[in-house]
């Protein structure tokens, strides 16, 4: 809803648009998002042999729709491909301090995914870096399930 | 036409009110497979793939086309998205014919959905954008006054809405697919069901619904070989106005008279009630039947009420409309406009089971959307025009 604005040559009026949406996962994303829960990482496996991670409920070459048979546990450990520093948090952020958005590869699994990881300071990120989960106190079933990585110790 | 365009393979899922054992890509994918199945090909077979969705704030996912396009096997080809309001899902299928009528592609997947239960469509449609003029109704209280206009102006029984209410869901029961299946439904139960926007009660007006429609389209040589005849696309065509300008006659849109001349114009019909052996339109509101009939030249201008009354849209009339239940008995906005163009080729296809007109040979699909404003239509054959 507007209201209008005066002070300028031309009228303006503020304008803020929302709805409620909703999402059913299917019966493949819901196994990576209840496995989070469980800290536990599910893949599945393409027809090519490749692991991905989320799994991927239509395979993107052959288009083959891939069933609970493909899925497969991977992690809980990986290792970083690529890092970018984060050296001034904003608010929403999923660290209040420094930290790295980083590509980890987690362990079996053939093409990484992005999350946070948290060390010390940037001289302490580097490509190759293995790390581990730190999972979060109460877990939802969201991405956010995973707190951030850490460095293996 | 460079080529004639064939409907090889139909699919459709079972319509809801929510799917929420699917996401939205298994969702579109069980219609595609479907059509795949029926049309005996694999993903390989395909050349481009069309997409029809009503607009990106139902569901809140922007170019829904690249989040499918996994799903439907759209990588490494064309993929494209068209969107026209509710008269999405025939608009996709003319864009999908075009390509193959042009001789661009030899075989074209197109594919129409909606999840309404996650979706907002009651105000998707309705922006209410400062100084501009704000609606505020959703589309029974946009529509209601054009029934009401609608009544006045023909003279028109007060029940006419309420016998198309039943008759739709009594074609409803004979079709698997469909949302609204209510065996017990009658005269009376409609005329006792709540008033929602005067003068449409709650049974005269469509449910929400979750689903999607595909259709598989092919050039001649590919399609005389299908593995059940195909159905041939004789004429397409689609027009649009404004929601609002003056001296719009929007219960009986300029557009929607244009398309249907310029749509038998090209099939070379010159009486459509008898060139015509059945019709499947979009009355998601029950006086859109009489209504339609007179813009679509079924009729003349103020008796189109009368087929309804006389029984001439019925299963067993000489007009039948709605065979399939019709948008009143079902609704994923995006697909109801492919869902009638396909219940038009599944007539002529003879694939239409306990809905199926007898030697069907020629037969209209129709949609319309936004404000009674976006027109989609087509009229396919069980013979090559």
């Amino acid at each position: 809803m507007g209201e209008t604005e005066t002070g300028g040559e031309t009228l303006r009026a503020r304008h803020v648009l929302e709805y409620p949406f909703r999402r059913s996962l299917g019966p493949i994303l819901e196994r990576f998002f209840t496995g989070l829960t469980e800290q536990r990482f599910v893949g599945s496996r393409l027809d090519d042999g490749r692991v991905v991670v989320p799994p991927a409920e239509f395979d993107p070459v052959t288009a083959a729709a891939l069933g609970a048979d493909r899925l497969t546990e991977v992690g809980p450990g990986g290792v970083v491909t690529t890092w970018t520093w984060v050296g001034a948090p904003g608010p929403k952020h999923p660290l209040d301090r420094p930290f790295a958005w980083a590509l980890i590869r987690l362990d079996g699994a053939d093409a990484p995914f992005l999350h946070a990881v948290d060390v010390a300071q940037e001289s302490a990120m580097r490509t190759g870096l293995r790390v581990k989960p730190r999972w979060a106190a109460a877990p939802v079933g969201s991405i956010r399930d995973v707190a951030c990585f850490e460095a293996e110790a | 036409m460079a080529e004639l365009c064939g409907i090889v393979g139909i699919g459709q899922t079972k319509l809801a009110a929510k799917r929420v054992d699917v996401s939205m890509p298994g969702l579109v994918r069980e219609a595609a497979d479907r059509a795949l199945t029926d049309a005996g090909l694999d993903w390989r077979d395909i050349d481009a793939v069309v997409v029809g969705k009503a607009p990106d704030t139902f569901e809140g996912c922007m170019l829904p086309e690249l989040y499918l396009a996994d799903a439907l096997g759209a990588p490494g080809k064309p993929l494209l998205r068209v969107h026209t309001a509710g008269s999405v899902g025939g608009s996709t299928a003319i864009v999908a014919a075009s390509l193959i009528q042009a001789g661009i592609h030899d075989r074209v997947l197109t594919v129409a959905y909606e999840k309404q239960s996650e979706s907002n469509a009651m105000w998707g449609l309705s922006i209410s954008a400062p100084f501009g003029v704000a609606v505020v109704a959703g589309a029974g209280g946009f529509f209601a006054p054009l029934v009401r206009g609608y009544m006045r102006r023909s003279g028109a029984p007060d029940d006419v809405g309420i016998r198309v209410a039943v008759k739709d869901r009594l074609n409803a029961l004979r079709n698997p697919y469909a949302h609204l299946h209510l065996a017990d439904i009658n005269y009376q139960m409609v005329e006792q069901s709540p008033m929602l926007w005067d003068p449409i009660r709650l049974l005269e007006a469509c449910p929400s619904s979750d689903g999607a429609c595909a259709m598989v389209l092919a050039r001649e040589k590919l399609a005389k070989d299908a593995p059940t005849r195909p159905a041939w696309v004789h004429a397409t065509a689609m027009r649009s106005e404004p929601t609002m300008f003056a001296g719009r006659d929007a219960i009986n849109p300029e557009a929607g008279k244009q398309a249907a001349r310029d749509l038998y114009a090209k099939a070379g019909i010159t009486d459509p009630r008898r060139e015509i052996d059945c019709a499947e339109i979009y009355v998601p509101f029950s006086w859109f039947e009489p209504m339609w009939m007179e813009n679509l030249g079924f009729a003349p201008e103020g008796s189109g009420w009368r087929m309804t009354v006389e029984g001439a849209t019925a299963l067993d009339g000489d007009l039948p409309v709605n065979m399939s239940g019709g948008v009143l008995s079902s609704n994923p906005i995006g697909a109801s406009g492919m869902l009638r163009f396909a219940e038009a080729a599944m007539q002529v296809r003879g694939q239409a089971g306990e809905h199926q007109i007898a030697g069907a040979r020629r037969a209209l699909g129709h949609a319309y959307g936004g404000g009674s404003q976006y027109f989609s239509m087509w009229i396919v054959g069980s013979e090559k025009p």
